[in-house]
């Protein structure tokens, strides 16, 4: 059995035996007739606030916490207690009230952007595998804009009507700056292949040496094509969690009102 | 032939090319110096007209050798360093360490002690890391760790011990004097210097670089003959006695001239082992031109498939890849690093069925610069295995497996225990020995299909170095892993031949490579022979961000910077703890592709 598989019995074991723990004490004091809300509701506000601790945890590389991929494990399976957790204190019912909704779509945005964020992590890498040169993020303009002259050098050098039309129309905007942003991500080449068919279809118009300069072209084309695909997907991954961090900051924020509020009616 | 040289001299860009001596060794060798040493024993004694019109005696001892003046106290080499020469002396004497548990300390010798920080050092990072990049508090210097630093006439820097009666009540040494070689070993093998030498008193050594030696005793047989002997008498009975096969032959506490069994069994062992170096000692230069389809072509051939095992080789530094011709190529099947053996296979098998003999399975050649011992096998036969064939000598365990026979011969693993056998992908073994990654012990390698390229790993080791990354997260790659621009912490470190004063070195505790910033004068030397280009020079800074100028050139000052393994942290490498997505590792690759061939599919 694979350390990952061992791992995953391992939390997830961890995770049900709490859940269910959760569960009897949730009900050990609903069938006496006794005030749960309260009780599960510092149950959860310290379960968010022990996941948010992870983000501490990353500024603190230099002390042996244990590795932050332990902690991810934890912060996974802890935040799957945590919805649990969550429908327990909402008794499974749609909160009413502006306070509860806002506390309650937080609540599901910051748990629904984490296992988003967890998908795109194991997914996205492997898929970056598979097209062109991986392209560190922050180097990649340097990369587009190498393209962008090569192409401006190529066709410079050739003086062909039908190439520089195509350029003028097609690819001023294609290599100004990253393409196609969705259709990456829906693992789709529909654009890249009408653009390359649209090149195609001037080859009865070409000379020798212009069909040599545009399969040069067409190479370019599949090199920036490539670089927008690491773009989008690399993009993605560094900026979810721009979703899930703050977001997890509004929601203590709003939970601690939340808290207030609750005693002061109570 | 003038005609045709004319039309290509007006075609073409016309420069000098390279040369041998273009970089000679000791700028300042007067053909006065030159004259002394030609009338100086061993030179005076040797025939200049074997020497090549090429490389003339004369020539070498110019361009080769450089003339050294030590006062008393000066260190002339440290223990563990690496060099690249050997020293003869001219005059006065040295002091050689031999002592085997009482050595000199860290310090004295201009090392850094290890210290890892308090849990409280370790937290207080959080706020104190500077903001600026590459702060130091001072431009470091040696006197500062305990051991002295001067600058001689010619601009040297050199560290002394300050207390040397001290030294000398602590550590056993012996006296070299005029006339003597030493520092030959490491010079001719590529391994660690094997004890600390200093002056005694006021000392001249010639110094002579590893090429010039090897051209000397290339061309005077008495010179090869004396450091042959010397090296048998140092160093050799030590490296044979530290191979598990002759282990048995142990004589530890033998009386000086000793002439049980065991004790004349180890000195045929010795009088009879050739000591040969394959390879280019600069591999890490051609390392930076290799092509992947011509690499195997090009590697020296130690020993040839198909032909007679003579004897048994012992790597003794370095590495050989094993490998057997494959299609219109050659296939890699294993690769060997210090200490392990090639050719025994076939000689336990020959020696157990004589009607059935086999010629060697592999070939076995140099990747890098490799330094072997073969042992005869009459020698093995005699004193490893014995007379009878049911019965060896040595444990069975020191024995490779029986053979199997298949398709009508017999077929012998290759040796080494890191081969394709064991699971290890084909494409990952010979990208790892083509780029010679088997040298590092601690490579940093990232799963690609793991890796969301969340730089936390940079972060965090900024964070564990004051604000500064040790390392890039890029390099090359095969299939899902990528070997990452970090230093390797290599098993075989040619970027610390030459440092001059001892900063890059081995820490004695854990083996990592690592600089002490305060004793590193920013030559450069560590980061140009560094073939991965792992090791960077950077300008350093006080902490308004002002860059420290050195006083007399108006320069910045520069210090060279590296991966440390985080040496000094708590928990180890940050890097590796860092990464949420088991995505990063150290790997130590010269051991085995097993951990990482199974990490690395998960």
């Amino acid at each position: 059995m694979s350390s990952f598989v061992r791992r995953r019995l391992v939390f997830g074991s961890a995770a049900v035996v709490t859940a269910l723990l959760a569960l009897a004490g949730w009900l050990s004091l609903h069938l006496s007739l006794r005030e749960t809300g309260f009780v599960s509701g510092w149950v959860l506000l310290a379960l968010v606030i022990g996941l948010a601790l992870f983000n501490a945890r990353k500024k603190l590389p230099f002390i042996p916490l244990l590795s932050a991929s332990t902690w991810l494990q934890v912060h996974v399976y802890a935040g799957l207690v945590t919805v649990f957790v969550f429908l327990l204190h909402v008794e499974f019912r749609v909160p009413d009230g502006p306070l509860e909704v806002t506390l309650a779509v937080l609540f599901l945005v910051v748990a629904g952007s984490g296992v988003v964020g967890l998908y795109l992590s194991r997914i996205i890498p492997g898929r970056l595998r598979t097209r062109g040169e991986r392209v560190i993020y922050e180097r990649q303009p340097v990369f587009l804009r190498k393209l962008r002259d090569e192409l401006a050098e190529l066709v410079d050098e050739i003086e062909s009507t039908s190439l520089s039309d195509f350029y003028v129309r097609r690819l001023i905007a294609f290599f100004a700056a990253p393409r196609n942003f969705w259709w990456h991500l829906a693992q789709s080449q529909r654009p890249r292949r009408t653009l390359l068919n649209e090149l195609e279809g001037l080859d009865r118009y070409l000379g020798d040496q212009e069909r040599e300069v545009k399969d040069q072209i067409a190479d370019l084309i599949e090199k920036k094509d490539d670089l927008d695909y690491h773009f989008a997907h690399q993009a993605v991954l560094k900026y979810w969690l721009f979703v899930h961090i703050p977001l997890t900051y509004s929601l203590l924020i709003v939970a601690a009102v939340h808290a207030v509020v609750a005693y002061g009616w109570a | 032939m003038a005609q045709a040289l004319e039309q290509v001299q007006d075609a073409g860009d016309l420069r000098q090319g390279p040369r041998r001596w273009d970089e000679p060794f000791g700028p300042d060798m007067t053909e006065e110096d030159v004259d002394r040493l030609m009338a100086t024993p061993p030179f005076a004694d040797m025939d200049p007209e074997r020497f090549s019109r090429r490389a003339p005696l004369r020539e070498i001892l110019k361009n080769d050798t450089r003339i050294l003046r030590y006062r008393e106290g000066d260190i002339v080499v440290r223990e563990g360093d690496y060099g690249n020469s050997a020293f003869l002396i001219l005059s006065g004497t040295v002091r050689v360490d031999i002592s085997p548990e009482e050595e000199i300390p860290a310090p004295v010798l201009g090392r850094r002690a290890p210290d890892r920080k308090s849990f409280w050092e370790a937290l207080s990072q959080l706020w104190s890391n500077a903001s600026q990049p590459e702060v130091r508090d001072s431009a470091g210097s040696a006197a500062l760790q305990g051991a002295g630093e001067r600058e001689d006439e010619e601009g040297n820097v050199r560290l002394f011990l300050q207390d040397i009666p001290s030294v000398l009540e602590a550590a056993k040494t012996v006296t070299l004097s005029e006339g003597e070689f030493f520092g030959e070993v490491a010079a001719l093998g590529r391994t660690p210097r094997t004890a600390t030498v200093f002056a005694e008193g006021d000392a001249e050594l010639l110094e002579i670089r590893w090429q010039g030696l090897r051209d000397i005793m290339r061309r005077d047989p008495e010179l090869e003959r004396h450091i042959h002997q010397i090296y048998r008498e140092r160093n050799l009975e030590t490296h044979i006695l530290a191979t598990p096969l002759f282990q048995h032959l142990d004589h530890r506490d033998a009386p000086e001239g000793c002439e049980c069994d065991r004790c004349r069994a180890i000195r045929e062992i010795v009088r009879s082992t050739e000591f040969e170096t394959w390879g280019d000692f600069d591999w890490h230069v051609s390392y930076k031109r290799l092509t992947e389809e011509s690499v195997i072509e090009d590697e020296p051939v130690i020993a040839a498939e198909d032909h007679y095992p003579n004897g048994v080789i012992l790597v003794r530094s370095g590495f050989a890849r094993i490998g057997a011709r494959f299609g219109e190529g050659h296939r890699t099947l294993s690769y060997l690093g210090r200490g392990e053996v090639y050719g025994l296979a076939e000689i336990v098998h020959n020696w157990r069925n004589p009607d059935d003999r086999v010629a060697l399975q592999h070939s076995m050649t140099a990747v890098g610069y490799t330094a072997v011992l073969t042992v005869p096998t009459p020698v093995i036969e005699k004193y490893v295995l014995g007379s009878d064939p049911g019965s060896p000598i040595v444990s069975e365990d020191l024995l490779p497996s029986p053979v199997s026979r298949d398709r009508g011969g017999p077929e012998l693993p290759p040796p080494g225990e890191r081969s394709n056998r064991e699971g290890v992908d084909q494409a990952i073994l010979e990208f790892m020995v083509s780029n010679r990654f088997i040298n590092g012990t601690a490579s940093m390698v990232i799963n690609l299909d793991r890796c969301t390229q969340c730089d936390d790993c940079v972060r965090a080791c900024a964070s564990a170095h004051d604000g500064n990354p040790r390392f890039v997260r890029h390099g090359l790659k095969v299939g899902n892993v990528q070997v990452a621009n970090a230093c390797m912490h290599c098993a075989d470190p040619v970027c610390m031949i030459g440092c001059p004063t001892g900063a890059i070195h081995r820490d004695p505790l854990g083996g990592e490579v690592v600089i002490n910033d305060t004793t590193c004068i920013g030559c450069a030397t560590c980061a140009n022979s560094c073939p991965y280009d792992n090791i960077r020079m950077v300008d350093i800074r006080n902490r308004r961000g002002e860059f420290i100028l050195d006083v007399e050139s108006g320069q910045p000052i520069q210090k060279a910077t590296k991966c440390d393994l985080c040496v000094d942290q708590l928990g180890g490498p940050a890097c590796q703890r860092a990464c949420p997505h088991d995505a990063l590792e150290r790997v130590d690759l010269n051991d085995s592709l097993i951990s990482l061939v199974e990490w690395a599919r998960q």
